[in-house]
C-alpha cells in the first residue's frame, strides 16, 4: 500500500509539466487595471507561455490600493517568509521608494529587453529615492484642467489666471480636495508650485530641508481663500461628473480617465483639456517583482511582455490612453498616426514636456497635504 | 467531567473575543499613546491640531441626525398606533422599513446623484415652479449627509418604537380620548412618555452606526468640514499614520461613550 502510494506520489510529481505555474498579478488602481491584466495581459502572456496561468488581484484605487500592497510586503518580511505570494505587483510612484529602501525587491530592469526602452528620468528616482534597476514604469499619468467651452471661451492659461477666473466666476472652479482622490492633490501640488516661495524644483528634485516648510504660509492663505469662492467635488469621478452637467465650468482631472470618459459617452465629446502654466503634477504606476516572489523567471517575462512596444501601443495607449511608460518614439512607430495623435490633441508634446511635473519629494508631498489640512481645511 | 464542562464550551467564544476584539482595540488604544516609539499625547495634540472643525462637524451631524430621526420614528411610531385610516397605516407599516435593507454605499450613491445641483432633488422643485433655476444650489455637503443618515437610520429606530407603542396599555389611550384630548396630545403627553426607554436606546445604537459610517461621507463628501471616519481612512492611506489614526478612534469612542453615559444616566433615573 505504501509503496502505491509513494510511486503514484513520484509519478505526479515527474508527470507534472515542470513549468506549469500560477502567476500572481496584484496592481493597485481602479478595476480597470484589474480588467486590463485579466482580459488583455493574461491571454496574451498564457499564449506565449503555454500552460501558465495569470491571476489578477486588485487591492482597490488611489494610494490606499498601494498602501495595501505594502502592508502585505511587511508582513511577510517580518514573517520571514521563504517566498511570498506575489510575483508582480503595479503600485504608485510613492510606494516604490519605501519598497525599495525596506529592500523588498528584485532589480530586474537590466535583465529584461524592455529596461534599455526606458528613458523618463522617473523610473531612476521615484520622489526622491533612487530606484533605477528595480521598477518598469506601466504607463505615465498626467492631470489637467478640464473645462466646459460652451461656459468659458477663454479658459485660465496659468495659475494666476485660475485664481483670478474663479473670484470673478464663483462656484464654477471645482475640485476634490485632498481627501477624494489625486486630481485634488496634484492641484493642491500645482498651486504650491506656482505660489509658494520655495523654489519648485527644491520641492520635486530634493534635498528635503524642514525650512522649506515656512515658506508656504502664503500660498496657503490665498488656496484658503480661492477655495471658499470654489465648489469641492466628492472626488475625481465627482468633478467630471459635475462638468458633464454644467454645474462647474473647469475643474482638474486626469488626462487618461478625461479621454476614457469621453470615449465611452460619459462626458459630452465637446469638453476639452488644458495644462496651465507652470504646470501640473503627473505620476507614473510602476511594476516591481519582489526579491522573494515564487516565480522570478516567469515574473521577468511577464513584465517584459508588458514593456513592449506592442503592448504599450495597443494596451496602455489605444486601449486607456494612457501615456507610455517606455520611451514614446518607440510606442509611436507602432501606432498610426490618428491614434497617436489623439493623445496630444489639447495638450502638445511640447506643452507635457514643459508644464508637465513631478509630484513633490515624498516629505514634501507629505508636509504640504498636512500643512493644507491645518491651513485651507481647518 | 460535568464541571469542567461549563468552561470548555465557553472557551471557544471567549478566545475569539480575547483575540479578535479584545486584543487589536487594546493593540489601538496604546498605539494612540504612542509617538515614535515613546509613549505621549503628541498624537492626541496633532489630531486637535488638524481635525478639531471635522470632531465638532462630526458630533454636530451626528447629533442633528438622531434627533430628526428620533422626531420621524415618533412621528410613524405615533400614525401606526393611533391613526384611523386603515389603509393609510397599512400603506405606511409597509413602507417605512424599506430603507433598513439598503446598505449604506448604496444610500450615499443614490443621494450623491438625488441632491446633485442639477439632480433629481432640484429639476422636481424647477418642474413644480418651487425654485428658481438659478438659485439652485447643490446639496452635497452636510445636508446631504444628514439625508442620507436620516433616510437609512429612521425606520430601523421607527420598527423598534412603534413596537413599544404597540404593546402599551391601550386603556391609557381610550381613557384620553374619551376625555376629549386629541391624537398630538396622546401621542405628546400619554404615549411617548410611556416608549422614551426604547426610544433612547434606538437613538443611542442608530448614534453608534452613524458615527462608523465611512461610505456616506466618502460619495457625498470627504472635503472640509468632513467626518472623523474619513480623516481616519485618509491619515492611514496618505501618510500611514497609524498613531493620529488611532487617536481619532478613540476620540469618536469618547463621544459614543458619553452618549452612552447620558442614556445609562437616564436609564438609572428612571428605574428609581
Amino acid at each position: 500500500m505504501k509503496l502505491l502510494l509513494n510511486t503514484t506520489i513520484a509519478l505526479a510529481v515527474v508527470a507534472s509539466p515542470v513549468a506549469a505555474a500560477e502567476l500572481t498579478v496584484i496592481t493597485a488602481g481602479d478595476q480597470n487595471m484589474v480588467d486590463y491584466v485579466n482580459q488583455y495581459l493574461a491571454p496574451k502572456f498564457e499564449q506565449a507561455n503555454p500552460g501558465n496561468t495569470v491571476r489578477a488581484v486588485g487591492t482597490g484605487p488611489g494610494d490606499a490600493g498601494s498602501q495595501k500592497i505594502l502592508e502585505r510586503f511587511d508582513a511577510q518580511a517580518k514573517a520571514d517568509a521563504a517566498t511570498w505570494d506575489t510575483d508582480v505587483a503595479v503600485v504608485h510612484e510613492k510606494f516604490a521608494g519605501p519598497m525599495v529602501k525596506a529592500g523588498y525587491l528584485e532589480a530586474y530592469r537590466d535583465a529584461i529587453a524592455t529596461g534599455k526602452l526606458v528613458t523618463r528620468a522617473n523610473a531612476d528616482n521615484a520622489l526622491g529615492t533612487e530606484v533605477k534597476g528595480y521598477v518598469m514604469p506601466m504607463f505615465n499619468s498626467q492631470t489637467a484642467l478640464a473645462y466646459n467651452p460652451a461656459l468659458v471661451s477663454n479658459p485660465p492659461k496659468s495659475y494666476a489666471e485660475i485664481a483670478e477666473w474663479a473670484k470673478a466666476h464663483p462656484g464654477q472652479f471645482g475640485y476634490n480636495g485632498i481627501k477624494g482622490g489625486a486630481s485634488g492633490v496634484s492641484f493642491v501640488m500645482g498651486w504650491i508650485y506656482a505660489f509658494s516661495d520655495s523654489d519648485p524644483k527644491t520641492l520635486m528634485y530634493g534635498p528635503f530641508d524642514e525650512a522649506e516648510k515656512t515658506k508656504w504660509d502664503g500660498a496657503f492663505a490665498s488656496l484658503k481663500e480661492f477655495t471658499k469662492s470654489a465648489t469641492l467635488t466628492p472626488g475625481n469621478a465627482g468633478t467630471l461628473d459635475l462638468l458633464s452637467r454644467g454645474e462647474i465650468a473647469v475643474g482638474p482631472v486626469w488626462v487618461d480617465m478625461f479621454y476614457s470618459w469621453q470615449a465611452d459617452g460619459r462626458l459630452p465629446p465637446d469638453l476639452k483639456l488644458i495644462l496651465p502654466a507652470p504646470g501640473m503634477p503627473g505620476q507614473p504606476m510602476h511594476y516591481v517583482i519582489p526579491a522573494k516572489a515564487p516565480n522570478k523567471a516567469l515574473a521577468e517575462k511577464f513584465v517584459e511582455l508588458a514593456t513592449s512596444p506592442d503592448v504599450q501601443a495597443e494596451g496602455i495607449v489605444k486601449r486607456f490612453n494612457w501615456y507610455p511608460g517606455i520611451d514614446a518614439d518607440q510606442v509611436k512607430a507602432k501606432l498610426d498616426d490618428a491614434t497617436w495623435n489623439k493623445l496630444f490633441v489639447d495638450i502638445t508634446p511640447a506643452d507635457l514636456a514643459e508644464k508637465g511635473k513631478p509630484f513633490p519629494l515624498a516629505p514634501y508631498n507629505t508636509a504640504i497635504l498636512e500643512a493644507y489640512e491645518a491651513k485651507v481645511a481647518n | 467531567m460535568q464541571r469542567l464542562l461549563g468552561p470548555l464550551l465557553v472557551t471557544p467564544a471567549l478566545l475569539v473575543i480575547l483575540v479578535l476584539f479584545a486584543l487589536p482595540l487594546a493593540a489601538s488604544v496604546i498605539g494612540a499613546f504612542e509617538v515614535d516609539g515613546a509613549a505621549g499625547l503628541g498624537n492626541f495634540t496633532k489630531a486637535y491640531r488638524l481635525y478639531t472643525q471635522d470632531i465638532v462637524f462630526t458630533a454636530l451631524i451626528v447629533g442633528l441626525s438622531a434627533l430628526l430621526v428620533g422626531l420621524l420614528s415618533v412621528a410613524i411610531g405615533g400614525y401606526l398606533t393611533l391613526g384611523e385610516n386603515p389603509r393609510a397605516v397599512a400603506l405606511l407599516r409597509w413602507l417605512y422599513r424599506w430603507p433598513m435593507f439598503i446598505p449604506f454605499i448604496v444610500v450615499g450613491q443614490v443621494l450623491r446623484t438625488f441632491l446633485a445641483k442639477s439632480g433629481l432633488f432640484n429639476t422636481t422643485l424647477i418642474s413644480l415652479g418651487l425654485l428658481d433655476p438659478m438659485s439652485a444650489t447643490s446639496y452635497l455637503d452636510w445636508r446631504g449627509i444628514v439625508a442620507a443618515f436620516v433616510w437609512k437610520q429612521t425606520p430601523f429606530v421607527a420598527l423598534m418604537v412603534s413596537g413599544a407603542m404597540a404593546s402599551l396599555d391601550r386603556s391609557t389611550i381610550e381613557a384620553a380620548r374619551n376625555l376629549g384630548a386629541s391624537r398630538l396630545r396622546i401621542l405628546v403627553e400619554i404615549v411617548v412618555p410611556q416608549v422614551t426607554t426604547t426610544l433612547l436606546v434606538g437613538l443611542v445604537l442608530s448614534f453608534v452606526t452613524m458615527m462608523s459610517v465611512l461610505s456616506v461621507p466618502l460619495m457625498i463628501n470627504a472635503q472640509t468640514p468632513t467626518m472623523i471616519t474619513a480623516d481616519i481612512a485618509f491619515r492611514l492611506n496618505t501618510y500611514r499614520d497609524y498613531g493620529v489614526a488611532n487617536a481619532l478612534g478613540l476620540i469618536s469612542l469618547a463621544i459614543t461613550g458619553s452618549v452612552a453615559w447620558f442614556y445609562l444616566r437616564v436609564n438609572m433615573r428612571q428605574a428609581q
